[in-house]
């Protein structure tokens, strides 16, 4: 029974890498004619990915790009160089979106921080934590519009939280509508949405840590800050690693629904973020080429962010 | 462990309240939906003292709720399953076939996986406004399936590659043409992984706001996050309805955690821990 073209993955490990396409068929290949359905099969399976991921993810990247350079309205389409980049940082509200990723920046190491500290509980089992593991995750399969509407209701200025605190003989917060406060309480309520996937790819590398290890160190008497320091963090750099990338990515992408829901971007532009700042040049101020800058940038920004993130814990983690 | 066993029940005090103040916000909301407006501006904190659903069918019935919720179960069941059979396909073909270009294609996929909405939304809706696909089914349908199949191919590769090549090489013997093995072989072993990352993708596609808003312009068609940002403005004034359409939104998502739970957790992991 001839196997066709269909070797598996194993068996011919010496030609993994090819894919330069010269037109030599390898030997084997060499088929009858009612073969020839069966010998496209892989390309026939992979046809509709491929057309789809290129057509809609990697064709407009380029396009994006390229469109970054023309003009808009009566400038439509001509090339201008870096006009659309000139003006975009001469725009206030586009510089206060990226003092807002500076501002998300400084508190990531808190978001990343609480899911592990969380996550290094549940994994000592502490009194219930079958039941903090599912009630933490929880928040994370809510929509970002759904999450907002709530907090809308629980953080308006006659709303309950500044009850509770009004109880505690606090002032009321404007949390939405103090350009001081609002991107805090945004970015807030965006942890308190996501901390538990954290937790949960947390939790996933403490499968992968051994336990003789936490076992010598408690007969050595470590206690736990001690524990933390120096089994667990070393233990799972390449995990912590990976949530700080993740998490500075969700910061970045996936804030929109939050601001569009809690802020529109106000108190005084104070809540921008590029990718809300894009939207809105896209959408309310008819401006594609102008918002293909600002999306550049946005990829830039997390282009260099993620790539300084992994190598400076890479960094850290060669030192311990 | 046990000299720790004080410190622990310290550390959960806190842990606890921390799964008050996650549990807490959507009590609130399904409780407000259950009062009457006179009711929650008096005490907002109170339990309704019977369920009342007369302002979760004012949500469903008078503000376009309804209409928005099946343009949502349209879209998603669309998406997830155009998402399910590419993906298995080229995952499979990615982890079982060898071809001229397959490691190219897959280091493709994984940069694709990197390039985020926000960076191609522009040109994307552009491209779909020239081909007549703003504003349709199959548009949105598209977007979501462009958006999320590069997660699903390496999901459903890494799933695929753990299936022994010998069960492979045996159902060739048997006479499967290399369409058979992926109808009769991989399709059925695939199960659990379709599963998780269906649902996973289920909750994606339900929850977007700013592919649909962006996709869907038109008030007709839609989707239920848009439509829930839309009834703020309408019952601003009307928390108790506002909060009813907030939990028909919500409902779905929940009934989909509490059955699927652990898959959606394994979902999110596999991605995670091999990446």
């Amino acid at each position: 029974m001839p196997l066709g073209d269909f070797t598996p993955l194993l068996a011919r490990p010496a030609r993994a890498g090819r894919a330069d396409g010269t037109g030599t068929a390898p030997p084997g290949r060499r088929r009858t004619g009612g073969l020839s359905a069966e010998r496209l099969s892989p390309f026939v399976l992979i046809a509709p990915a491929v057309l789809v991921i290129v057509l809609f993810r990697l064709w407009p990247l380029l396009l994006g790009v390229n469109f970054s350079f023309t003009g808009d309205g009566e400038r439509n389409g001509a090339a201008v160089g870096l006009d659309n980049y000139t003006e975009l940082f001469a725009d206030p509200l586009f510089l206060g979106a990226l003092r807002n990723v500076g501002w998300l920046v400084l508190l990531l190491p808190i978001a990343v921080a609480i899911p592990g500290m969380l996550a290094t509980f549940i994994y000592l089992h502490v009194p219930g934590h079958r039941f903090y593991r599912s009630v933490y995750f929880f928040p994370a399969v809510l929509s970002p519009v759904i999450v907002g509407s709530i907090f809308n209701l629980l953080l308006s200025f006659d709303g309950p939280v500044n009850s509770l605190l009004g109880l505690a003989g606090l002032g009321p917060v404007d949390w939405l509508g103090d350009s001081n406060v609002a991107m805090f309480t945004v970015v807030g309520v965006h942890v308190w949405a996501t901390f538990g996937m954290s937790l949960v790819v947390f939790l996933s590398g403490f499968a992968t840590l051994d336990p003789a290890l936490l076992d010598a160190a408690r007969s050595d008497g470590a206690t736990l800050p001690q524990v933390i320091r120096h089994v667990i963090i070393p233990g799972l750099s390449r995990t912590i690693q990976f949530v700080f990338v993740t998490t500075m990515i969700g910061m970045l992408t996936s804030m929109f629904g939050l601001i569009y829901v809690m802020t529109s971007g106000g108190p005084g532009g104070s809540t921008y973020l590029p990718e809300y700042y894009i939207w809105i040049q896209q959408g309310q101020m008819n401006r594609p080429a102008f918002a293909s800058a600002a999306s550049t940038v946005l990829f830039l920004v997390m282009l260099v962010v993620g790539l300084a993130q992994v190598s400076f814990l890479r960094r850290t983690g060669k030192e311990d | 462990m046990r000299g720790a066993r004080i410190s622990r029940w310290l550390i959960a005090g806190p842990m606890a309240l921390l799964a008050l103040a996650t549990i807490y916000p959507l009590v609130f909301t399904a409780n407000a939906a259950m009062k009457t407006r006179r009711d929650y501006i008096l005490d907002r904190f109170a339990f309704a003292d019977t369920l009342r659903w007369d302002n979760i069918a004012t949500a469903w019935t008078t503000a376009g709720t309804a209409r928005y919720f099946f343009n949502s179960v349209t879209v998603v069941a669309g998406a997830v399953a155009l998402l399910l059979l590419f993906g298995s396909m080229a995952g499979f073909a990615l982890s079982h076939l060898r071809f001229r270009g397959s490691r190219a294609l897959m280091l493709g996929c994984l940069a694709a996986l990197f390039v985020p909405f926000q960076v191609i939304m522009v040109p994307l809706v552009r491209t779909m406004a020239d081909t007549g696909l703003v504003d349709t089914y199959p548009g949105l349908i598209l977007a979501y399936v462009a958006q999320y199949l590069p997660f699903t191919i390496y999901l459903m590769a890494s799933y695929y590659s753990a299936i022994p090549a010998e069960i492979v090489d045996a159902a060739r013997i048997d006479g499967n043409t290399t369409y058979g093995v992926y109808r009769r072989i991989m399709l059925p072993m695939g199960r659990p992984a379709l599963l998780s990352v269906g649902v996973l993708n289920a909750l994606f596609c339900w929850n977007d706001v700013l592919i649909a808003l962006l996709m869907m312009p038109s008030a007709e068609h839609r989707t239920l996050m848009v439509g829930v940002t839309s009834l703020r403005g309408q019952y601003s004034a009307d928390i108790p309805t506002f909060a009813s359409g907030v939990l028909i939104a919500a409902v779905p998502v929940l009934a989909v955690y509490l059955f699927f739970q652990r898959r959606i957790a394994d979902a999110v992991t596999a991605g995670s821990t091999k990446g």
